[in-house]
């Protein structure tokens, strides 16, 4: 199985991933998914929250992805990425932890912007908890 | 002349110093290599994010018919500088040699050689903060006893704001004064405009074919340019952290020296002392016996 395209995570603090694969899914801004194949036309787009879905020698991988700005290229996809981990980046009692948090502050607050903000998070230990349950086929 | 307990005493008290500075100088060291770490994950991020701001303003000036958005102007076709906002980074802590005053002293001559009028101030470090208050400028928001894992939140939030001013037309540019980061021992304070950023106008296409703009080039400029706006915050935040660490390092390291070479010169004196007063007491028991 040939994997002709390089994917490649950064974050500002470190960079997530890089490996040749062979095909690409990541969330866009406006809540689609966008799907790379090898020869793809040059692309640069914003990018969403979400699972960036890729295939690694014919098996399918996923890692997290929340905002940020992707390039694709013929024979390349570069995620600049707000903040990304890979599955065993994840730790699932910190998640759970965040999203209890999340709750908590949801119930309670009044003010618009800490609801925003607990939204988020809520939102983010969501994608998180998903990438976990994709990793357990494996 | 001193008698030999004062001087024993004295060394004490330098040796005490002494053990002080030698470990602030570990602790520095330590704090350095986190910052100078982080400085380097941010480097591949932030060299391809530039890349890719320079291909798409490059590309996008030349395009006469684009209705760009405020923020999308700033880099396009940046407005004449009439009010800016500065962003002031210094630290919390003295001890590091000359870091603080050759930043603050560079932030003085800016704002006296600036044309523009300064609408809004932020300052990042209580010996900014203190230094604004003595200059009786008006800060917008102070921040301090930030932790380098800190910065990124800051940054984004500086960022949000400073691009929601110029949307209202409040700022036409962003500077920054901070110490740039050139080795473990050399700080260079430095004066940095953000945006709009300055771009040859014919900009080699490093691209095969040129990038489709997905979904429209306007909103791909509305999601970059804050993104570019926020790492270039980032990394200028972390150079100062990382020259701060640096500059109190070499200070320690030069304090640590000082008092080795100060208690080097005590015992010499303290030895000299209590050699003397020995001769003293054989001149006298000789003498006394010879009478």
């Amino acid at each position: 199985m040939s994997n002709p395209i390089k994917l490649e995570v950064l974050t500002p603090e470190r960079m997530v991933f890089s490996a040749m694969v062979s095909e690409v899914q990541f969330p866009t801004a406006q809540r689609g998914y966008y799907g790379i194949l090898p020869d793809h036309t040059p692309v640069l787009t914003p990018v969403g929250d979400g699972l960036v879905l890729y295939q690694q020698d014919g098996q399918p991988h996923c890692l997290t992805v929340f905002g940020g700005f992707a390039e694709v290229g013929p024979d390349r996809v570069i995620l600049l990425a707000r903040e990304s981990e890979t599955i065993d980046q994840l730790n699932p009692e910190q998640i759970e932890k965040e999203q209890q948090q999340a709750l908590a502050i949801l119930k309670e607050a009044k003010d618009e912007a800490t609801l925003q903000a607990a939204q988020r998070q809520l939102d983010a230990s969501l994608i998180r908890q998903q990438a976990l349950g994709k990793d357990t086929s494996h | 002349m001193a008698n030999v307990q004062d001087i024993r005493r004295r060394i004490k008290s330098v040796k005490n110093t002494q053990q002080v500075t030698k470990a602030m100088k570990m602790i520095s060291a330590v704090k350095l290599r986190k910052s100078q770490e982080r400085l380097v994950a941010l480097r591949p991020y932030s060299t391809k994010l530039d890349e890719v701001v320079h291909h798409v303003v490059g590309r996008l000036r030349a395009v006469p018919s684009l209705q760009p958005g405020p923020v999308a102007q700033a880099f396009l076709s940046p407005r004449e500088e009439k009010n800016i906002h500065l962003l002031l980074v210094a630290s919390d802590k003295g001890l590091c040699g000359g870091f603080n005053a050759n930043v603050l002293r560079a932030a003085q001559s800016f704002l006296r050689e600036c044309p523009s009028q300064v609408a809004h101030f932020q300052a990042v470090g209580k010996r900014a903060i203190e230094w604004a208050k003595k200059q009786r400028i008006k800060t917008d928001a102070e921040h301090t006893g930030l932790a380098v894992t800190d910065l990124k939140r800051v940054a984004s939030e500086i960022a949000a704001q400073a691009a929601e001013q110029y949307a209202k037309g409040e700022i036409d540019a962003l500077y920054v004064v901070f110490n740039y980061f050139q080795s473990a021992v050399a700080q260079v304070p430095t004066v940095i405009r953000i945006f709009p950023v300055e771009i040859e106008t014919q900009v080699e296409f490093r691209a095969e074919t040129p990038h489709l703009l997905e979904p429209d080039p306007n909103e791909v400029l509305e999601h970059l340019l804050p993104l570019y706006i926020e790492t270039e915050l980032l990394r200028c935040l972390l150079e100062s952290s990382a020259s701060e660490h640096g500059a109190r390092m070499a200070a320690m390291d030069k304090a640590s020296s000082n008092a080795e070479e100060m208690i080097a010169k005590l015992t010499l004196n303290m030895n000299k002392i209590r050699q003397a007063s020995i001769t003293n007491q054989i001149i006298e028991i000789v003498s006394g016996a010879n009478a």
